[in-house]
């Protein structure tokens, strides 16, 4: 949400509003004097007072057309027919002797709804100009009622009272504009820099994230290492994780393209299925030479043993990740429930799949790790399980950030939840759960 | 149309009510100068001069309640304090009407409709276009009664009905301009925050292209920059030496610090970068908690206005932003932002635009001026 009007707004905007409210309180005025022209004709035996309601319902319909279609013309008609207006009224009202004189509270009414017409255009001095305008010819009209039915002229207190307000208000919005305060509080400005700060914090947090998830394996390889040849296993991992990013705009989130990029999916229909290490299939590291994801996924999947189905969603950088790590996975369940999610969240789920993955590969002293997918409740479950070492979530360093956000970041910020469960010498279970759908 | 029912000018456009303030004193003075005037007028047909001393005292206390509850420090306006002014402002004009009992020739000379239109009308910006209608009907009808006494000694021959629509007007008419102004500056409020919001989804995937682009200059891309080539290097070389192993255990420790950072920091430790480089006033955000990335965005921005206009060289020396969450962190959150004023200190009045945009968007605010500090402390709701 945006907050507040904005400075080059506030005069139409304020200039609007102040005429809607003269609107408002015309409207009132002339309903009154139909109402009041009513009562006297029937309980006050002046039949002859029905023109004066009449004639209020005139200025209420060219009013209206003023309100909706503020024009000179419709202005200037409104105008001269009102004084019109409240010179017969004039003339009713004094020719019957009923009031001393002009300054009266049935006059005050219709001269009154001349003066709050608004008018066309917009700003305090043209709002203050037909005011003016409007007052001068109310006045002048029960002038030249008085000369026509006799009586005393005497300036109307409510209309000039009325007059006066206008007056203020009008002048006070043109003062209180000039000190441009929209512009010392600067909160438009400051809404829309709130808006890219938090954009870019979270480009910026991404673009680690996606160098932390690509980069920092290989790195923390490299320094175990030590001086020696470099291992084959590494060198294709790196080839791999370059080609996902060299060339690319690697900061803007590639989930949607991953997706629909990722080629012949993974599919196990309920049994479990066991996949190789990537790196013991040479067509899957040809695949990953191009440099291009869908292809290296297509060479993880066990080839022809995979049934191909191009619209199910896999987690194929989670098998990508366990192949480089020298990770066996065996699955249960079925892919398609991956189909209830939308790309972003697949991605989401496959990101933090693979880093549960190389957390056991690294981490949990075996070679072998289950996956289980399953769908119910509303929500796609994930349980990635091995039987490693196991380890005490609050003995993990605090420098070891995967699991928080990698993993736990990743899946929260789809509005699913990660849970834990390790013991030391009997393994690990991640349970991730995402709800269905998301972008 | 229910926003428009639910929301005032304050809430929806609170720089417009703040600016707009001052005129709830200059209509409550107006309101007590007719008063005062019409008293004096009719004064001949006063009967009790303490009842006519004491409606234009309730006129005086219904205007200085009406100013002091628009007053931007005690915002936001409720509407009992709407109710309040009304009610003190009905008792002015029950007062009157004891003052001339029996006296009264002429309606047209009392000033209670008049003094209570007045005074809805200079609250328009604060009260709801419903609230502000309600007040003048109501008002109107409690005036019908002491029409409906007055009649019986009036010169008038007009029937009752008629003196009561009449002695109405004012008040009505009053009133319905408040309620037309109320409506129509929400109205156009709304209208522009929907075009304006449009509009920004609009050009959010130019901005998220363009700040991706930018954030590939920032300190991790650069960051990026040198792990790649190393990687690349790495994978075409035949051998690691132990340099290479050397230097990959610094580029894993940058890279796990940048996370670490990245993941602690908040959208306001990039604002108090940005201040602290562009404008050279040290700007400290306490929030270990990243409690600031769960604000809703209208507080984003009220926080970053005020923050914004702190951090000017002149105005401060040193901001401090912290925050701290209740004993469960769970209900509700505070923020307490003290600044070191500079040469040239914030006044009062300046701060309390800043409280009153700060109460728009729910927090509760409370500002504190000395000498050295501007303190200010914002509470917040946790959904």
């Amino acid at each position: 949400m945006t907050l507040g009007l904005p400075g080059h707004l506030a005069r139409e905007s304020l200039s609007r509003a102040l005429a809607n409210a003269g609107h408002w309180a015309a409207f009132t005025c002339l309903a009154i004097g139909v109402v009041l022209g009513a009562v006297m004709a029937t309980f006050g035996q002046q039949p002859g007072r029905w023109v004066g309601s009449l004639l209020a319902l005139v200025m209420i319909a060219l009013l209206a057309l003023v309100a909706r279609f503020p024009t000179v013309t419709l202005t200037v008609l409104y105008l001269v027919v009102g004084a019109g207006v409240v010179f017969t009224v004039t003339v009713m009202v004094m020719d019957d002797g009923e009031f001393p004189s002009t300054n009266n509270a049935v006059l005050a009414l219709p001269a009154t709804a001349l003066l709050l017409v608004g008018g066309a255009g917009s700003g305090s001095a043209i709002g203050l100009t037909w005011a003016t305008l409007g007052f001068g010819l109310g006045e002048a009209a029960a002038f030249l009622g008085v000369a026509v039915a006799g009586g005393v002229y005497s300036p109307n207190f409510a209309v000039c009272f009325a007059f006066a307000v206008v007056v203020i208000v009008r002048v006070f919005d043109g003062v209180t504009r000039l000190s441009d305060m929209r512009r010392d509080t600067g909160l438009h400005r400051a809404s829309q820099q709130t808006r890219e700060l938090a954009i870019r914090h979270d480009y910026e947090l991404r673009a680690t994230a996606r160098l932390h998830d690509t980069a920092l394996s290989h790195l923390v390889a490299i320094a175990a290492a030590g001086s020696g040849p470099v291992d084959e296993r590494l060198r294709v991992g790196i080839r791999q994780d370059l080609g996902l990013i060299v060339g690319r705009d690697w900061a803007i989130d590639h989930a949607l393209g991953e997706n629909s990029d990722a080629g012949p999916g993974v599919r196990s229909a309920g049994r479990p299925r066991s996949f190789a290490p990537a790196a013991d299939t040479p067509p899957a590291r040809n695949g990953r030479q191009n440099g291009w994801r869908g292809r290296a996924r297509g060479g993880v999947a066990p080839d022809a043993r995979a049934p191909v189905e191009e619209t199910v969603p896999s987690l194929a950088h989670a098998f990508s990740s366990a192949a480089n790590a020298g990770l066996e996975v065996r699955v249960t369940g079925d892919f398609a429930v991956l189909g209830t999610l939308g790309p972003r969240r697949v991605a989401a789920l496959d990101a933090a799949v693979a880093q549960c993955l190389i957390n056991v590969a690294r981490h949990a002293g075996v070679d072998q790790a289950e996956l289980a997918l399953g769908l119910g409740g509303g929500e796609v479950t994930v349980a990635v399980m091995d039987s490693g070492v196991g380890f005490e979530e609050s003995e993990v360093p605090p420098d070891r950030i995967g699991l928080r956000t990698s993993i736990r970041a990743r899946i929260e910020q789809e509005h699913g939840t990660v849970r834990l469960w390790s013991t030391k010498g009997i393994g690990t279970t991640i349970v991730l759960t995402v709800p269905e759908g998301g972008e | 149309m229910s926003g428009h029912l639910r929301l005032t000018q304050q809430e929806a456009d609170p720089v417009g009510a703040i600016s707009a303030s001052p005129i709830v004193a200059i209509g409550a003075t107006l309101a007590f100068l007719l008063a005062a005037g019409l008293t004096w007028s009719h004064w001949g047909e006063v009967g009790s001069p303490l009842a006519a001393v004491i409606a234009l005292v309730l006129v005086a206390a219904a205007g200085t309640a009406a100013s002091f509850a628009a007053s931007p420090a005690r915002a936001p306006f409720t509407n009992d304090r709407l109710w309040l002014v009304v009610m003190l402002a009905v008792g002015a004009a029950i007062a009157e009407y004891v003052s001339t009992i029996g006296n009264n020739r002429q309606l047209y000379d009392d000033f209670g409709p008049a003094v209570i239109g007045m005074l809805i009308l200079s609250l328009a910006p604060f009260c709801t276009w419903v609230s502000a209608a309600l007040a003048g009907v109501l008002s109107a009808a409690v005036l019908s009664i002491l029409v409906v006494g007055a009649s019986m000694y009036t010169e008038s021959t007009a029937p009752v009905a008629a003196l009561i629509t009449l002695n109405s007007a004012s008040v009505l008419a009053m009133s319905a301009a408040a309620a037309g102004y109320s409506y129509g500056i929400v109205a156009e409020t709304l209208s522009w925050q929907r075009e304006a919001n449009r509009a920004a989804l609009q050009r959010d995937t130019e901005l998220r292209a363009g700040i991706a682009r930018s954030v590939q200059q920032s300190r991790v891309s650069v960051l990026g920059r040198e792990v790649l080539p190393f990687l690349a290097g790495v994978m075409t070389a035949d051998r690691i030496s132990v340099a290479d192993a050397d230097r990959a255990r610094e580029l894993a420790e940058a890279l796990r610090r940048a996370l670490r950072a990245g993941i602690e920091s908040t959208w306001l430790d990039d604002l108090a970068a940005n201040i602290r480089m562009n404008r050279g006033v040290d700007t400290i955000v306490d929030d270990p908690t990243g409690a600031a990335a769960a604000l809703t965005a209208d507080q984003r921005s009220a926080l970053t206005a005020l923050i914004s206009w702190l951090g000017d060289a002149a105005r401060s020396q040193l901001i401090t932003v912290s925050f701290a969450a209740d004993a469960d962190g769970e209900t509700h959150g505070d923020i307490t932002l003290v600044a070191e004023t500079g040469t040239s200190p914030p006044s009062r009045r300046e701060l309390d635009r800043f409280v009153a945009v700060a109460r728009a968007v729910a927090f509760r605010a409370d500002a504190s001026l000395t000498r050295e500090n501007v303190t200010v402390g914002l509470s917040y709701d946790i959904d």
